[in-house]
């Protein structure tokens, strides 16, 4: 990776200015970014900002767009709220010397297809706060992007969720084949699927067919995991065909509901 | 552009381009010991205690570390001896290039983990790839290491 430039904001203000109006580009932990053979005029590092955090504040837990994974798995507040969630989703990642690089914002601004944490902040029904202050569904965010160029600042989840994720992968350390994530939220499921290989996606038939019974019987789990791989695509790749990742899912997503429900 | 890293306790003016990464900075810098394996993000054999904590110098930004405390192996050279001991006594170091990254790594975590399982220890090694010894040699070598030094 090359830079021409480098600049380290000191406010978000400053920061925005540099990506809207010259362009640069925001670097998270750079461990993606730097895999990029392009030249970057100009780059932005955000870690200066005083966007790493998990908080609580304004009845909603607040993940800065600069916390790195292994705080993610570490966070005694995330795990007081939901338990092993985070742990599960990310501990599967390469290494814990890679999760202590790599961010939430750059996991959300890449919207990558094979993403463990993007499906259980779908899941979760988290929110994405650009700067400064337009706000979003991360599972729409994923879905259809937002206008470039934009600075994420952090990621709003609900107080506490029972919630649970699962996934595949053929070895450890590479990258999930299928995964997924199942949430009550206190009224309502939610549940998304990723690395289809396409990026994750709430399987809304399936949600509807969970309603809002907190505990539903088997049947009704084992009828919504068939129906989540029915209402959505899957591709081939190196890693498994669209066949085989359909025929997964189901059980994926049926230990996901039963972990939730208990 | 110059930064400013404190490596292995001494204080390093190093030059370096904005988008270089760490490890090329601190080979350039003469720490050799800092090893570069796949150059991506995915063996571990790369890894430095940076304020501590175990990065993968490979795919962390050098700008980023000015004013940092940095450990390569020969910053830890005493205790990454006792524990190569326990290495080779368990037949776990082959060609022996993984043991830089791994070595770091396992002084970091006796540092996180007062007591770790062995998942736990296989968990917090996940990122560190070995291609000789199959891993239980490793395994072996960190319990007894970590038994004689509880002992
Ligand atoms: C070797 C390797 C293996 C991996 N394996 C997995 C895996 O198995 N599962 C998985 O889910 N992920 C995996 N990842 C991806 C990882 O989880 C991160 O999603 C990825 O590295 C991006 O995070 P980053 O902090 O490095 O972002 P960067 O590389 O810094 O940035 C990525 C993109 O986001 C933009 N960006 C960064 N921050 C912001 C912001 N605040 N606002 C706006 N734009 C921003 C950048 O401009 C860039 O376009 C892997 C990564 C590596 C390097
Ligand atoms: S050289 Fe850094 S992870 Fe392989
Ligand atoms: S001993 Fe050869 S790679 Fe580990």
């Amino acid at each position: 990776m090359e830079i021409l430039e480098f600049a380290s904001p000191r406010t978000l203000d400053e920061a925005l200015h540099l990506v809207r109006d010259r362009h640069g580009t925001a670097i998270g932990g750079a461990a993606w970014l730097r895999m990029n053979t392009k030249t970057m005029p100009l780059g932005v590092d955000l870690s200066e900002l005083g966007l790493d955090y998990i908080r609580e504040a304004n009845g909603s837990i607040e993940i800065g767009a600069m916390t790195t994974y292994r705080e993610l798995e570490t966070s005694p507040l995330l795990e007081a709220r939901f338990g092993a969630l985070f742990r599960n989703t990310v501990s599967h990642i390469v290494g814990i010397q890679l999760r202590n690089i790599i961010t939430v914002g750059g996991t959300l601004a890449g919207r990558y297809g094979f993403s463990d944490l993007n499906t259980t902040l779908c899941a979760l029904g988290a929110k994405v706060v650009f700067y400064p202050g337009k706000i979003a569904d991360v599972a729409s965010f994923i879905q259809d992007g937002e206008e470039w160029p934009f600075l994420i600042e952090k990621v709003l989840l609900p107080v506490s969720a029972r919630a649970s994720y699962q996934q595949m992968r053929i070895t450890a350390n590479d990258f999930p084949i299928i995964n997924a994530a199942a949430a009550w939220t206190g009224s309502s499921w939610r549940i998304a699927v990723g690395s289809r290989p396409a990026a994750s996606r709430l399987c809304k038939k399936a949600m509807v067919l969970l309603g809002n019974e907190p505990y539903p019987s088997d049947e009704k789990i084992g009828q919504a995991a068939v129906a989540a791989a029915e209402e959505l695509q899957f591709g081939s790749d190196i890693r498994a065909s669209a066949e085989y990742r359909r025929e997964i899912l189901p059980a994926l997503m049926r230990r996901a509901l039963m972990e939730v429900r208990g | 552009m110059i930064i400013t890293l404190y490596i292995n306790g001494k204080k390093e003016s190093v030059e370096c381009q904005p988008g270089e990464m760490l490890t090329e900075v601190l080979r350039r810098a003469g720490y050799v010991e800092v090893k570069k394996g796949c150059d991506t993000g995915n063996c571990g054999v790369c890894t430095v205690l940076l304020e501590g904590k175990p990065v993968l110098s490979c795919s962390y930004l050098a700008i980023r570390a000015d004013g940092k405390q940095i450990t390569t192996i020969q910053g830890a050279a005493k205790e990454a001896e006792e524990f190569a001991h326990f290495l080779t006594a368990e037949g776990a170091d082959q060609c022996g290039f993984c043991a830089p990254g791994f070595a770091l790594t396992v002084l970091a975590m006796k540092k996180e983990l007062p007591n770790p399982s062995e998942g736990e220890i296989r968990h917090y090694l996940a990122g560190n790839l070995c291609r000789c010894s199959g891993y239980e040699g490793q395994i072996r070598a960190i319990k007894k290491y970590l038994e004689a030094e509880h002992a």
